[in-house]
């Protein structure tokens, strides 16, 4: 028994310094002093700073935050209603098509994914003349794409958890199909809904491949800015973006998981 | 077929010239190739508290649901207070209806829940205060207006449940399981709260129940539902003591079936031969039959008696061992094997509190009945 547990913790430990070790030391680089990315040389927050002087990472940021708030934000509307519709509006014809491909791109690798979109983008641009240029608007549809699948997912799974007979009751009582939505149905889902667009906007912001397919001049973001930096050489206030980053998106995550956790203890 | 008992009350169901409020005709509702209701035709009366009676699947359920308005028959019509039904949405029926698992909006305040329907008829705000405060305290909740539902204990959200479907004072009141979820003690008061209610507030009442005692407290009228067809409509004392055919009379309380075949039969009297019963049974009415039909002759356990003297008759006796005895307080239920390999349950209140001599296990006993204990069923 005393073996088993020493094993079990060793394993665990193991586990843990194997996910979190790189970024661990990441995270303590991105506090040298030294310009020498292997090197100790004392503890400074100077790269942090550089960061800040930097005009091209600022931007890129910018860029990177409006189009992960705008994807998020359109991918949480229609993957809503896409829920809805598995949901709520009974059997109809390709509906369990619809049920398979909502995950397809989950699972569908990056490349395919931003390829094949590059190509609608180039298409429609010759046939419609529309998007005229690659760029944000191109890189939001890409995004709200994708995100769209994981909301839908989410918030699926919510609502099939959800008790049909307090809408039913709330129809019984007079309301609407429009106001029993608004009025009973997204106060009980709104935190599977706070949780999904985080999840989304995180996605977002994180996404190269994609990203790097259906971008053009002028609207480079964040996670394409630090790669291309990388492949000049690691410099220390890379480490400090990244550093940044895993806050934001660890954030992100907590407070999305936090609130899905909270409402399945409610349920019970 | 039996003789019924028609005292002469003026229950509207007996009356020719009053027009039915509910009128269900020929309704069928297919869930695929399964029908869940089949071909049912029914008429409720203004002030009814009707019940449902039947076990799951049977689709009593599912025609609650469809007065409601959250099922759309495949076939035939629903007609509530002269009115049809078809293609008007639950938002728009006269009707509300209490869920079985009461359905309380969670993130709802006691007030704001009973308050919805009001809210939803843009009622004047002062006037809703007014009805929600009455309300509350009809069903006994003053003073837990600011409480959420998970806050309340069972019985108080049954009765929040109540409220928040009695508000808008509907034409028809439909309840699904209504104390389906409370303890036996609680049940038993709330049944009685259940019927003042509706008395007092003169709504005609639905409700939808599997449990068979609550159906006999509650209702003016039983329909007992199988395989999604009513297979009788009735006064409890009806349903009881004159079932229709075999699956009221073994759903109904209990029954001791006994399979015969008529030997005679007259304008005033039938016999029947029973080899389950091994024993001759007389019956003091006639029954609408031929010689030599099979039927059968249903048999209550509390209507026969037992003794260890041969009875002085010819027929309506038989001869049996004791198997089990189960002593419940107020009565006690014997378990009696016969020759024929049929074992017959009776019941016997304990009238005295000493007997000297109990009948006991292994004993040898006669079990006999009058001529009109008994029910003749043909199907």
């Amino acid at each position: 028994m005393q073996k088993t547990g020493f094993l079990m913790r060793f394993i665990t430990v193991l586990g843990f310094v194997f996910l979190y070790a790189p970024i661990l030391s990441l995270v303590i680089y991105s506090f040298n002093e030294s310009r020498l990315v292997t090197v100790w040389g004392g503890f400074s927050t100077k790269w942090y700073g550089e960061l800040l002087k930097d005009p091209q990472i600022l931007s890129a940021a910018w860029i990177s935050l409006k189009i992960a708030f705008t994807s998020a934000s359109i991918a949480l509307v229609l993957g809503t209603l896409t829920a809805l519709v598995l949901v709520r509006f009974g059997r109809f014809r390709l509906r369990e098509l619809l049920n398979g491909m909502i995950t397809a791109p989950l699972v569908m690798p990056e490349v395919i994914t931003g390829l094949s979109l590059l190509l609608l983008f180039v298409v429609m641009e010759s046939w419609l003349g529309w998007p005229s240029q690659r760029g944000f608007t191109t890189i939001v549809i890409a995004h709200t794409t994708f995100c769209m699948a994981f909301v839908a997912v989410i918030v699926e799974s919510r609502l099939s958890d959800m008790d049909e007979s307090i809408e039913e009751a709330a129809g019984d009582l007079g309301a609407r199909p429009v106001r029993v939505f608004f009025d009973i149905t997204l106060p009980t889902i709104a935190p599977a809904l706070v949780s999904a667009w985080l999840l989304a906007f995180t996605l977002s912001l994180d996404d190269l491949v994609i990203a790097s397919f259906v971008s053009g001049p002028g609207s480079s973001t964040l996670p394409m800015v630090v790669f291309s930096k990388v492949r000049l050489g690691v410099s220390p206030d890379v480490n400090a973006l990244a550093t940044i980053m895993i806050g934001a998106i660890g954030l992100g995550v907590v407070i999305a998981t936090t609130l899905l956790l909270r409402q399945e203890k409610k349920a019970e | 077929m039996t003789s019924k008992p028609s005292p002469a009350q003026d229950n509207p169901w007996q009356s020719d010239n009053v027009k039915p409020f509910i009128r269900i005709r020929n309704v069928t509702k297919k869930f695929g190739p399964v029908a869940a209701v089949d071909d049912v035709s029914l008429d409720i009366y203004k002030g009814e508290l009707f019940c449902l009676l039947g076990g799951s699947g049977s689709g009593k359920s599912t025609l609650l649901r469809m007065l409601a308005g959250f099922e759309e028959p495949t076939a035939g019509s629903i007609e509530i207070d002269g009115q049809d039904m078809a293609h008007v949405p639950a938002y728009e029926r006269p009707t509300n209806m209490m869920f079985q698992s009461y359905a309380l909006f969670p993130h709802m305040s006691v007030e704001r829940n009973v308050a919805y329907g009001l809210h939803r008829d843009n009622v004047a705000k002062g006037e809703i205060r007014q009805r929600v405060a009455d309300m509350l305290e009809l069903v006994q909740l003053s003073g837990y207006g600011r409480r959420k539902p998970n806050q309340l204990s069972g019985g108080q959200r049954q009765r929040v449940a109540l409220a928040r479907a009695l508000i808008k004072r509907p034409k028809l009141l439909l309840l699904d399981e209504p104390l389906g979820a409370l303890d036996k003690k609680l049940r038993e008061e709330t049944q009685f709260e259940l019927v003042t209610i509706q008395e007092t507030l003169g709504v005609t009442f639905i409700v939808v129940t599997h449990d068979q005692e609550e159906a006999m407290t509650l209702s003016t009228r039983i329909g007992v539902m199988n395989n999604g067809k009513i297979e009788q409509v009735g006064e409890p004392r009806e349903i009881y003591e004159f079932p229709g055919n075999r699956f009221v009379a073994d759903f109904i309380g209990s029954v001791n079936m006994f399979e015969g075949i008529v030997t005679e039969t007259e304008a005033d009297f039938v016999r029947i031969r029973s080899k389950d019963a091994d024993c001759d049974i007389y019956v003091s009415h006639g029954v609408g039959c031929a010689p030599n039909q099979k039927l059968w002759y249903a048999l209550r356990p509390e209507k026969m008696e037992i003794s260890r003297e041969r009875p002085d008759q010819k027929e309506n006796f038989f001869e049996g061992i004791v198997e089990d005895i189960a002593y419940m307080g107020n009565q006690s239920a014997y378990r009696i094997r016969l020759k024929s390999g049929m074992v017959v349950r009776l019941t016997r209140t304990n009238r005295d509190r000493g007997e000297e001599t109990p009948i006991t296990w292994e004993e040898t006993v006669f079990v006999s009945w009058g001529p009109s204990a008994g029910v003749v069923l043909i199907a």
